[in-house]
């Protein structure tokens, strides 16, 4: 099997455990990682695979939920981000010059603003709700990918079949949808793994922040606690902070060979050389 | 594609080209006054209360009445405005809350430290992603390749905050290498100073390297991967030049050309990401100054720290895109060449 395609196999395989344990997994725990069940900071047991935190919450538990906080937002964010880049990447490259010159230009001027001190201000300002958070990262994070798949838009233009179709008099939206999409779409695969990734990193660094719902527990969150109780201070950093911050390694890595696979693949002179 | 054809055409497609940058710049200036002017008087609060603090929104109404005219509030916005814009060309940029001190102060003194930190990372990050990336796109769908391409992405998936954690347990607790802690220690003259600065820096900066060079091994490794097979590498390859020379003098130049474009779209990013790794640190920069005031919701200060992000991006692309014709020739003209 070539490498690119064990790649993105495993990375899908990874997604879809996380997802099922993100969805499942809840309803299978005893405990909503609320109740103190433990002594504080109490080291793994046969019980508590994890142990428990500063109030004897059990943290496994908190683990398996907080993975729906933190793919929930992934999901949201990518799938917004995705939605408004093919819209404006689409329609830039579509309408006339001057047209998508001007959106271009506020592509340029969302690029160039400081994310994180944005992101920041709108958490603290806003409230960390789980919607709040997603409409901010995804306003953020649509710029880079609209101006991706506006220059897929302007290459699709200007494939021979396409031109010869708009010789014989087809109109634009057929040829949108029946010739330039097929090229375009496959172009929104990478660019939704990336949001999802960004969507994920950046939540977590809110909430290590301190700015995240303390209401829906996250990856990010727990780190959050781990820092603010002095979890790195003792042994506890080994099932406290460790394990979620592993949990985002492992999400993002498999998004990113995901990606990684279908960027290879996309790439007619990458597929040609072979 | 056809290069500017006549020295008329492309001085005149310079001239437009320079006004075109300048032009975004400052629609990009202009768009970041608004926000910081709009920003404390449409939050929750309203500008009186933000501006003012706190305990203004308990005062009697003919006292709060005072108040918004001492701050000028009680003028139309545009009025406003119009001060806002003539006390920032004064580089007045008010007080901060907490404590009074000039913010323009606070900004000189915190700057220096997040160029040094920033541009510090940013160069090594280039550097060593793209060495990286390289060798990753030399060998792509090879083993060492791919051993390469999974350890990067690896490290690229891990959160610059959580690795910061671990590295101050590491070097800074356990080993008790490294300071963990601010950007210099008291007492240190001449070039032991230096050294001090040097050794505050290298936790912080390997964390920014560890978290950015992610992006620049992905753009090099497919943009060299892509270049390869390309005509002008094959016909290279054919006229007999070593294959080391063909790599470095016919694939690698316009095959860097994307990682150019990366870093300017980059920039935005590592200027701001800076933030949480200067918290975890306590590194006495633009980044945590930004933090705080929003924490404290130090209103003044807020204002002043975006605006210099926002700045220091501009400038920072500025200086990319100046240096991009020094690596690209097709965007010389024939004047500036």
């Amino acid at each position: 099997m070539r490498a690119g395609l064990l790649a993105g196999r495993i990375g899908a395989v990874l997604l879809t455990a996380l997802a099922v344990g993100a969805v499942a997994g809840p309803w299978l725990l005893s405990t909503d990682g609320r109740e103190r069940l433990a002594a504080p900071y109490a080291p793994p047991s046969a019980d508590r695979w994890l142990g428990a935190d500063d109030l004897g919450r059990d943290l496994f538990a908190q683990l398996v939920i907080g993975a729906r906080g933190s793919l929930g937002i992934a999901l949201l964010v990518a799938l917004a981000a995705t939605t408004i880049a093919a819209l404006v990447g689409g329609l830039a490259g579509l309408a006339p010059p001057w047209a998508a010159g001007i959106v271009m230009r506020v592509v340029d001027l969302v690029l160039a603003l400081p994310f994180l001190p944005l992101l920041i201000l709108a958490a603290a300002f806003l409230g960390p709700t789980l919607g709040v958070r997603a409409a901010v990262v995804a306003a953020l994070v649509w710029a880079g990918p609209a101006r991706l798949i506006r220059a897929g838009v302007l290459a699709a233009w200007s494939r021979g079949h396409l031109q010869a179709a708009r010789a014989m008099g087809a109109s634009a939206w057929y040829l949108l949808l029946r010739h330039a999409s097929p090229v375009v779409a496959p172009l929104l695969v990478p660019v939704f793994v990336r949001a999802a990734m960004t969507a994920i990193v950046l939540d977590a660094s809110l909430a290590f922040l301190g700015l995240g719902d303390p209401t829906s527990p996250s990856w990010g969150t727990m780190i959050h606690w781990a820092s603010v109780r002095g979890a790195m201070l003792t042994d506890a950093w080994l099932w406290w902070a460790l394990p979620p911050g592993l949990a985002i390694v492992l999400t993002v890595t498999a998004l990113a060979l995901v990606g990684v696979a279908t960027e290879d693949r996309l790439n007619p002179t990458l597929r040609q050389a072979r | 594609m056809s290069v500017a054809s006549s020295p008329v055409r492309s001085r005149t497609g310079l001239v437009r080209a320079v006004l075109g940058r300048a032009g975004g710049y400052l629609a990009v200036f202009a768009v970041a006054l608004t926000i910081t002017f709009l920003l404390p008087r449409a939050l929750p609060g309203g500008p009186l209360r933000t501006l003012g603090g706190a305990d203004v929104a308990d005062l009697d109404p003919a006292v709060r009445a005072q108040v918004a005219a001492a701050y000028g509030l009680d003028q139309p916005l545009p009025v406003q405005f119009w001060r806002y814009l003539r006390d920032l060309a004064r580089l007045d940029l008010g007080e901060s809350f907490n404590g009074g001190r000039p913010v323009a102060e606070a900004i000189a003194d915190a700057l220096p430290w997040t160029l040094l930190l920033v541009g510090t990372s940013v160069l090594l990050t280039a550097a060593i992603g793209v060495a990286l990336g390289v060798i990753a796109g030399l060998r792509r769908g090879r083993g060492k390749g791919n051993l390469l391409l999974a350890g990067v992405l690896l490290l690229d998936a891990a959160p610059a905050f959580w690795v910061g954690m671990l590295a101050i347990l590491f070097f800074g607790v356990h080993l008790g290498a490294l300071p963990t802690f601010g950007a210099t220690t008291v007492g240190h003259t001449g070039l032991a100073a230096v050294g001090d600065v040097a050794t505050h820096l290298v936790l912080p900066v390997g964390v920014l390297v560890v978290a950015g060079i992610g992006q620049f091994f992905l753009v090099t490794r497919f943009s060299v991967a892509s270049a390869l097979h390309a005509p002008h590498v094959e016909h290279a390859h054919a006229r007999g030049i070593p294959h080391r020379r063909v790599v470095a003098r016919h694939l690698l130049r316009p095959a860097l050309l994307p990682v150019h474009t990366q870093l300017m779209i980059e920039l935005g990013w590592l200027v701001g990401g800076a933030l949480v790794v200067e918290t975890v640190f306590a590194y006495p920069g633009l980044g945590r100054l930004t933090f705080d005031a929003i924490q404290g919701r130090d209103y003044p200060t807020m204002q002043a720290t975006f605006l210099t992000l926002v700045v220091t991006v501009l400038v920072m692309n500025a200086l990319a895109d100046l240096t991009y014709p020094l690596l690209d020739p097709r965007t010389r003209t024939r004047g500036a060449a």
